[in-house]
């Protein structure tokens, strides 16, 4: 309840709207899997076979008089489909291997950002074999290794395969809203915290906190905060230097350098939860698993916040449902992977990229670490999310991305706060975005 | 105080009784609670079919890589696939007494 102070001196309360809740973590939760030396072979195999059940249904409706064959089976000049992980040969892309190499004229010293060059060709496989892929209709700039396609062409004379046309699984159904008249409820999103940097600025995390809790401002501002029904912490909200993680062990004076960002984050996170229902997820620079998908941060770290039962500490990736509209999202690793081996005009196109190809991850375990799964593969989109959002990027980003059966999502690229000073709200009705931005510059 | 050779005079090191003979290979056909000389040529036989069913259920494309896991699980994960693998080949994992057979080919060799 947040109280307003009206002229008259009684305080005026508002009550905090509320938001049904399930969380639906579940299928990343590594609980009871036992690590047996398998390799990555095993998850490609159930993608490949998931993803090619799903495309054999579609492949009837797309070019119904093509027959389907296995790559091994291909016959050269006759036209067919043939389904398949796809893989990029990347010329620039780092290999362990290159440590070794005797010759090293072709390895630039200085590592790229991107990881692309023109040579980069496409080659797709199955159990059978491998064909690369020949022809222009494919530009190996939008692909990566890792995404499951259909492919229309025919076998040329020098063992390619001339590609003629593509069928990507598109957009999954997505489980329509009912529409009722609800009331507005907002959702504030945040990420890359990075407590304990050097570019932390505490104030402005602090109005961050007092505004959403419901703490600054005049009535109009608290009734706002009060619409506010969940935070969901994007990931990267603390930052240790490198310096102390290099190893060695640690005089006493610099262990509390270890401790101290963490413990600084969880004293605002007892304010926020103390106020409304908290969901934290880990990233990239958390004190937490580094291969996808990453574990919930463990509630030892914060011994304040984990009292309240409005604090719920989440996987990477998260999925959530919150009064019927279904939330998927990352920290950023998927999308930051993605910018490394393929080009595309924004980050959301990324995002788009990754829920036509149905899977959120597709470099994983190419070059983005992940779990050696044997018989499953967590990171596949099999219901179309109402809201996508990905955390630690460099802008706030979004659109309103409308499928072509019927499918209605949002599209959120959450920045860096202790870079931009911007968190993002969203409207739970209208599934509207605006970005919250706080400042502690007094001459702009 | 006293002189090395002494205290080893005072102390005989005694052995253990015996030498422990290291224990037969993991990968073995054979049953190894019983003597191979009493089983009859054809359970033998018998034993043999059933192995070369389970390398060939190992070596199948179609069930994905064998590796890493054991033939039951990889039988189990094919069926719930729907991939329809053959129940004889349960058959011979449900009878199978040693473990040794419940591991894939290259289990411990690669």
């Amino acid at each position: 309840m947040e109280d307003a102070e009206m002229g008259d001196g009684s305080p005026k309360h508002f009550d905090r709207k509320q938001a049904v809740y399930q969380n639906l973590d579940e299928r990343y939760v590594i609980h009871g899997e036992r690590y047996r030396g398998q390799q990555y072979s095993q998850i490609y195999f159930t993608r490949l076979h998931h993803m090619r059940n799903l495309l054999n249904s579609l492949v009837p409706k797309w070019k119904p008089h093509l027959p389907v064959h296995t790559i091994l089976g291909l016959e050269e000049g006759k036209e067919c489909i043939i389904i398949g992980t796809m893989y990029k040969h990347m010329k620039l892309k780092s290999s362990i291997l290159d440590e070794y190499s005797k010759e090293r004229s072709t390895v630039p010293l200085v590592k790229p950002h991107n990881f692309m060059h023109p040579d980069d060709h496409l080659i797709l496989e199955d159990e059978s074999g491998r064909v690369k892929l020949a022809g222009t209709f494919l530009a190996p700039s939008v692909y990566v290794t890792g995404i499951v396609v259909a492919l229309h062409g025919k076998e040329t004379s020098d063992g390619d395969f001339f590609v003629q046309d593509v069928l990507e699984a598109g957009l999954p159904p997505q489980i329509e809203q009912p529409l009722d008249l609800r009331e507005d409820k907002h959702v504030v999103f945040i990420s890359g915290l990075s407590v304990g940097s050097s570019m932390f600025n505490p104030l402005q995390f602090q109005l961050l906190v007092d505004h959403i809790t419901g703490h600054l401002g005049d009535e109009n501002e608290q009734s706002i905060a009060s619409q506010i029904v969940r935070v969901v912490i994007a990931g990267n909200s603390v930052q240790i230097s490198q310096g102390i993680l290099s190893g060695q062990t640690l005089a006493p004076k610099d262990q509390s350098r270890l401790t101290e960002p963490i413990k600084e984050f969880d004293i605002s996170l007892i304010q926020l939860a103390a106020a409304m229902p908290v969901d934290i997820m880990p990233g990239p620079s958390d004190p937490a698993n580094f291969s996808l998908p990453q574990q919930p941060l463990h509630r030892c770290l914060f011994p304040g916040a984990s009292v309240y039962n409005t604090f719920l500490s989440c996987t990477n990736p998260h999925q959530f449902e919150l009064d019927d509209v279904l939330f998927l999202g990352t920290s950023g690793q998927n999308i930051d992977d993605l910018s490394k081996y393929s080009d595309a005009k924004d980050k959301l196109e990324f995002m788009e990229r990754t829920l036509k190809w149905r899977h959120l991850a597709p470099t994983a375990p190419n070059t983005l670490g992940c779990y050696p799964y044997t018989d499953k593969d967590p990171f596949l989109i099999e219901s179309c999310p109402h809201v996508y959002f990905v955390g630690n990027q460099d802008k706030y980003e979004t659109r309103l991305l409308q499928g072509p059966e019927k499918q209605l999502l949002r599209l959120i690229c959450i920045p860096r706060f202790c870079e931009t000073g911007v968190a993002v709200v969203l409207n739970l009705r209208t599934l509207e975005c605006h970005a919250l931005s706080i400042s502690t510059k007094l001459d702009s | 105080m006293a002189s090395a050779g002494g205290i080893r005079g005072f102390y005989r090191e005694k052995k253990k009784g015996g030498v422990t003979k290291p224990s037969p290979k993991p990968y073995s056909t054979a049953d190894p609670a019983c003597s191979p000389v009493l089983k009859s040529a054809h359970v033998q036989g018998q034993e043999k079919e059933a192995e070369e069913r389970l390398r060939e259920f190992d070596m199948d494309m179609r069930y994905g890589p064998c590796l890493g896991l054991t033939r039951t699980e990889r039988w189990n994960r094919a069926a719930v696939m729907g991939l329809n693998p053959s129940p004889d080949v349960e058959a011979i994992l449900l009878k199978c007494s040693s473990s040794a057979a419940l591991e894939c080919l290259w289990e411990g060799r690669v």
